[in-house]
């Protein structure tokens, strides 16, 4: 079930009444509530991959409870590597199988062997890369003894399915998440509203800035050949709008719903755009994944500390991985290295923890030298995007290699003024909000009449700019 | 929970105001005409209609007789126009209509349209005959292999379509489908804009699909007796000397030798080794489309 689709619309309302009207004072039933909904949402795309979230949950509901009870080193690990095994497996299986066949002939066919083998003509499941690192992250944290197992089963369930953030994310820690299912709930009328707006500020994003954006950027993209420099450098521009109103967007909407329910999802993209280097970018990009590969991977391997080839090691496992977590395809893996590239210079001149603090704080206007740190890193950011994008490298070698022509000084051929007045105006909301969490989550300074219409207008503009109907990017990883 | 409620039922009713003065303001839906049947069964638009096609680029008028478009000075040397929505045409602004491409093409000639989106071809005979009053010099009706299926109840029966029963050689009028939700759905153009931005049932292009789909069925199996049953009772019903059927592009070349061996002109436009007739969104005909039909037809037109 998609967020933006009639269906949503009638579910969401149907699950709050029943919440908080028929299960009001019944934990437990709000809980099962939760699963049940969570699985009617996730079986609306296809109902045979529930078994899936079943197994994965079930496993490490039992692998929870059973390292609880086991004090002997060795069979702790055991559990834990079975629980990664079945997940990653999983993954491995459904999103890996083919690439890693397919890969595997090239290699063969460098070398003159031809082999034959076929691929397989497998769907992947929805969501699957987010709610596997999501009880991953359970499981790993009980062994690490660093939560408590849970016995209630209703409950892990609920966590590993819970609707709003099951097929894109944000990607909960139990920790955060786990303990809110245990706690009797309260409306509190401010969340609510909070996450009202929030939820609407996500749907702007979604589909006034990320489809309108996609048009342009897939029109640009598809046709690569036939364009100029300039042309190619604005399809680049859209498509990175594409993917942070989609994605964002989608968070947003994920946390404003949690919210309507009571629960506080962990905040997952903290304008970006407006980083001044790669490193501040990457700690406000896709959060709650950047910090389940910090925790899980980046810091186990020894993160920033040892010698300078294990600095360097680390920097590339945790953006390659990075990248190939977003898809079977050697764009994404050239995506992460890039970022990579882009990374280890700052650590290794131990920079990348200068801008930890907001750009330009207290002001309207950042200062000259703000302004250039943010329009480079975004540049860069940009041009890595060409391979997130692009069909293969191949591709995005030849867009890169198209931008950078001397048509990139010509007037292009693709110039929509609204979208870009859209997009202009989307980047003021953003960047007068962004001290808070969300763009328009401090507007309550504004008097009710005057906030009410901003809320319109915004639902209005929805209306007149709906670009063509779009699938959420995320869905695909 | 009850300020909540109280403020989340206020927003929306101050989101359905505003939304609707939004899409009414901004034609972000097309306005559509209400419709009647009239005395002899045929279901057309009430007269002296106006409204604006989606985007506001145009609007679309019903003229006093019930039909979309603009009447002719005069009378005289009138060809009549018959169609369903290529005819009716409200996608397109008054000057990218037949009526007015035929006119420019043959000044001697008077050209008055009757289109209605979804007539059969035995409803498009029965609107002839009611125009025979007007003394038209010739009826031009456009048609495509649909048309003939569609016109016979025992192929595809369709209550809102005047159709013929081959059982009981009879004419069996159309129904309005649901006039009173319509009259709701077309009026609040905020849930039309919803409608038509989350169809129901399923998406715009699944229909078409589903459409295309039925109409391969229905060609394999042809119904060739059918069809020949329908124009025999259109031979001794009608007048069919003045009536020339104007076929689309790509129409069954069967039902057009069965067309013309029942008494029928015919023309077929064609399209081949030419730009697109059609908008890319949907099958309808553009400007550059109906201006490339109405050539071909001013040649070919028997006077």
């Amino acid at each position: 079930m998609l967020f933006n689709s009639l269906e949503f619309f009638i579910f969401l309302p149907v699950v709050f009444v029943l919440f908080w009207f028929l299960f009001k004072k019944k934990l437990k039933l709000q809980n099962l509530l939760i699963v049940v909904a969570s699985y009617v949402f996730y079986g609306w795309w296809d109902w045979r991959f529930l078994s899936l979230i079943v197994f994965s949950s079930f496993v490490d509901y039992t692998i929870g409870v059973l390292l609880k009870n086991e004090e002997e080193e060795r069979k702790r690990k055991i559990l834990l590597w079975t629980s990664i095994c079945v997940n990653i497996g999983f993954l491995g299986f459904f999103k890996y199988y083919n690439f890693f066949v397919e890969s595997f002939i090239d290699t063969f066919s460098l070398i003159g062997v031809e082999l034959h083998s076929s691929t397989l003509n497998i769907i992947l499941p929805v969501g699957i890369s987010f709610y596997t690192f999501q009880t991953l992250s359970y499981t790993i944290d009980v062994y690490n003894k660093k939560l408590e197992p849970t016995k209630d089963i209703i409950a892990f369930f609920a966590f590993v399915s819970f609707f709003p953030q099951l097929v894109a994310g944000p990607i909960e820690r139990a920790t955060n998440l786990l303990p809110q299912f245990y706690k009797t709930r309260k409306f509190a009328y401010e969340n609510a509203v909070d996450g009202f707006r929030q939820v609407l500020w996500g749907f702007f994003k979604k589909v006034v800035i990320a489809d309108n954006c996609a048009k342009y950027a897939n029109q640009i993209f598809n046709g690569t050949e036939e364009y100029s420099g300039s042309t190619l450098l604005i399809g680049a521009f859209f498509f990175a709008f594409q993917i942070y109103g989609d994605f964002s967007g989608y968070s947003d909407i994920a946390i404003g719903i949690s919210r309507f329910f009571g629960f506080n999802l962990k905040q997952n993209f903290a304008f970006p755009y407006f980083s001044r280097d790669i490193a501040e970018f990457w700690r406000r990009w896709h959060m709650s994944l950047s910090t389940w590969f910090r925790d899980y991977i980046y810091i186990p391997l020894g993160g920033s500390r040892g010698s300078l080839s294990l600095k360097i090691r680390n920097v590339f496992v945790i953006f390659l991985v990075s990248g190939f977590w977003h898809g079977a395809n050697w764009t994404f893996i050239v995506w992460g290295a890039l970022n990579a590239l882009y990374f280890l210079p700052l650590l290794l001149a131990k920079k990348n923890r200068v801008n930890t603090d907001l750009v330009a704080e207290g002001k309207y206007f950042p200062k000259l030298k703000e302004l250039w740190q943010m329009s480079f890193t975004f540049f860069i950011t940009l041009l890595a995007w060409v391979f997130f994008r692009a069909d293969s490298v191949a591709h995005a070698f030849k867009y890169l290699k198209g931008i950078f022509d001397s048509s990139l000084f010509s007037l292009p051929e693709v110039l929509p003024y609204t979208v870009l007045a859209l997009v202009a105006l989307f980047v003021s909301v953003e960047w007068l909000g962004r001290h808070g969490q969300y763009a328009i989550e401090r507007i309550d300074f504004i008097k009710k009449p005057l906030r009410w219409s901003f809320y319109l207008v915004l639902i209005m503009l929805m209306f007149l700019f709906t670009g063509e109907d779009q699938v959420f990017i995320y869905f695909q990883f | 929970m009850k300020k909540f409620t109280k403020n989340i039922i206020l927003f929306f009713l101050l989101m359905l105001v505003t939304g609707e003065l939004t899409v009414r303001f901004t034609h972000a839906v097309s306005d559509i005409p209400q419709r009647t049947i009239d005395e002899f069964g045929i279901q057309k638009y009430k007269p002296n209609q106006r409204g604006y096609w989606k985007g506001g680029d145009h609007t679309w008028v019903v003229n006093e007789f019930g039909w979309p478009g603009i009447l002719p000075k005069s009378y005289d040397n009138l060809v009549m126009v018959i169609g369903d929505s290529f005819i009716e045409n409200f996608m397109n602004s008054n000057e990218c209509h037949q009526s007015e491409y035929l006119k420019n093409m043959l000044p001697e000639y008077n050209f008055m349209e009757t289109g209605r989106s979804g007539i059969s071809l035995i409803e498009a005979m029965e609107i002839s005959k009611q125009l025979d009053t007007l003394k038209p010099k010739q009826h031009l009706i456009y048609v495509n292999d649909h048309d003939f299926y569609e016109s016979i109840v025992e192929v595809k029966p369709m209550a809102d379509i005047t159709q013929l029963s081959l059982k009981d050689s009879m004419i069996v009028y159309g129904e309005m489908k649901a006039p009173e939700l319509k009259k709701v759905l077309y009026n609040w153009k905020l849930l039309y804009y919803f409608y038509n931005r989350f169809p129901i049932s399923g998406s715009a292009n699944e229909e078409l699909e589903a459409t295309q789909k039925e109409t391969e069925t229905i060609q394999k199996t042809q119904y060739t007796k059918e069809i020949i049953k329908l124009l025999n009772y259109i031979k001794s019903n009608y007048k069919l000397t003045d009536k020339t059927l104007v076929f689309h592009p790509n129409s069954n070349k069967t039902i057009i030798s069965l067309s013309e061996e029942a008494g029928f002109k015919t023309i077929l436009l064609d399209s081949k080794n030419d730009k697109t007739w059609t908008f890319d969104y949907d099958s309808h005909w553009t400007c550059y489309g109906h201006e490339r039909a109405a050539e071909q037809i001013s040649i070919q037109i028997p006077f």
